[in-house]
């Protein structure tokens, strides 16, 4: 990967662009989000240093998971594609970062030990994998649909489909997490997380674009999702 | 061209183990052993009422034992520790205990300090704190006001965290509530 070039800098993430750390109902954040204000820091070369090497460290490099090896048979549901670039705030490639993927199968059943919800799995299916992202910061992976999923202690919540991302960026600074849901699904509207958004446009932003339906040896749709990381060259001062 | 930032979201429950089984011990890389002073870092992550959090993750980012961080923009990184990868992840038990083993951090610009920042359920956002060794002058503990609270942000040395010959070093997160662990702005 290219290393960033000094003179990056770094703004706090602003609440109008991001998820509200509290959200009516979702009730872990009224347990573990702090009740003191956070404290203003200056970013030193400590923050604006990161694992970049993590791409080697775990051999990723692409990814699939409509199987679960490789020529194996297919996991069951809706084979999509899933792809998008990802850049930072002024818009130059994140190349060469690792991102983590997760999601639930079309049963709407993640493989971990936590879930509990009565679904069944599906050997063909394992939901989870890494990817370094190319050159121009592009990232793609095939996968089937996921499932919704019910939010078992809540009595009523149901999660909508939606595909988990993390992102680990040049810096310490850039480390991105989120979730992008699919249009048009009716539990998109009582969705706790997705409308935890103060505004319509940035819930758009966790949405996946549909995309083009495509019909051969391999029939799929696309779905599209770019991600901006934080972070942009500095303005340089004039002599 | 300024673009907008991509809007963040919980991990929530499912974080897979995968991604943070092995990711706990940053002293081994390929084949080399990491030089200086091994530690232990363990503590526990609490949520209000102090009820241990369980599958919460922590992600932490140091120096190694030379204050050099693996990354180009440190000018001494040619000479960055061989065995020392500066990253971890880990994720806590059902006693809310997680546990790292690392080396204690060198630094001269700063002092010895970790980057910590905590993900999982209830969290839209991540956490980030720092810990550090001693109090002492420093552009980021100068950040936190008072003896008090920054004492909150100093692990301590505890013996009964001692393993394999690295010295046990206790930091907890209290996320909410009495104790509260002081977090930045992110
Ligand atoms: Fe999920």
């Amino acid at each position: 990967m290219k290393p960033r070039a000094a003179g990056y800098q770094y703004s706090p993430y602003g609440d109008r662009t991001q998820t509200l750390r509290q959200i009516d109902r979702y009730n872990a954040s009224f347990t573990r989000v702090p009740a003191s204000p956070l404290i203003p820091r200056p970013v030193t070369l400590s923050e604006q240093t990161g694992p970049i090497e993590l791409p080697r460290r775990w051999n990723a490099g692409k990814l699939a998971l409509s199987r679960a090896v490789e020529n194996g048979p297919r996991a069951v549901g809706q084979l999509i594609r899933v792809s998008g670039r990802v850049t930072d705030e002024d818009g130059s490639p994140a190349a060469g970062v690792v991102m983590e993927i997760w999601q639930a199968n079309a049963a709407g059943k993640y493989v971990h030990a936590m879930d509990d919800h009565i679904a069944p799995l599906d050997p063909n299916f394992v939901g989870q994998g890494r990817l370094v992202t190319d050159e121009d910061g592009r990232y793609e992976v095939f996968t089937v649909k996921p499932g919704a999923y019910p939010v078992l202690y809540s009595g009523w919540w149901w999660r909508p489909p939606h595909i988990h991302f993390s992102i680990l960026g040049q810096s310490w600074m850039n480390r991105f997490i989120t979730q992008i849901f699919f249009p048009g699904e009716p539990l998109n509207e009582t969705d706790l997380l997705l409308n935890g958004v103060p505004s319509h446009d940035v819930r758009e932003r966790l949405i996946f674009e549909h995309g083009d339906t495509v019909m051969g040896d391999l029939s799929y749709i696309n779905y599209r999702r770019d991600f901006v990381l934080r972070g942009h060259r500095r303005t340089p001062e004039l002599a | 061209m300024k673009l907008v930032v991509s809007p963040c979201n919980t991990t929530g429950p499912f974080f897979p183990r995968e991604f943070s089984d092995g990711n706990e011990d940053l002293t081994r890389r390929d084949g080399a052993r990491a030089r200086g002073e091994h530690i232990i870092l363990a503590g526990r992550v609490l949520e209000l009422g102090a009820k241990p959090t369980w599958n919460m993750v922590l992600e932490v980012w140091q120096a190694d034992t030379n204050g050099i961080f693996r990354h180009p923009l440190d000018p001494r990184f040619a000479e960055v520790d061989p065995g020392f990868w500066g990253w971890g992840r880990a994720r806590t038990d059902p006693d809310g205990w997680y546990r790292f083993r690392t080396v204690l951090p060198g630094g001269d610009q700063r002092i010895p300090h970790i980057n910590c920042a905590v993900l999982g359920i209830g969290l839209t956002r991540r956490l980030v704190t720092t810990i550090f060794f001693t109090d002492a002058p420093d552009p980021v503990f100068d950040c936190v006001p008072g003896p008090e609270l920054r004492q909150r942000l100093i692990a301590r040395r505890d013996p009964s965290l001692n393993a394999d010959g690295a010295a046990g070093y206790r930091f907890d997160v209290i996320l909410r509530g009495e104790g509260e662990t002081p977090f930045f702005v992110d």
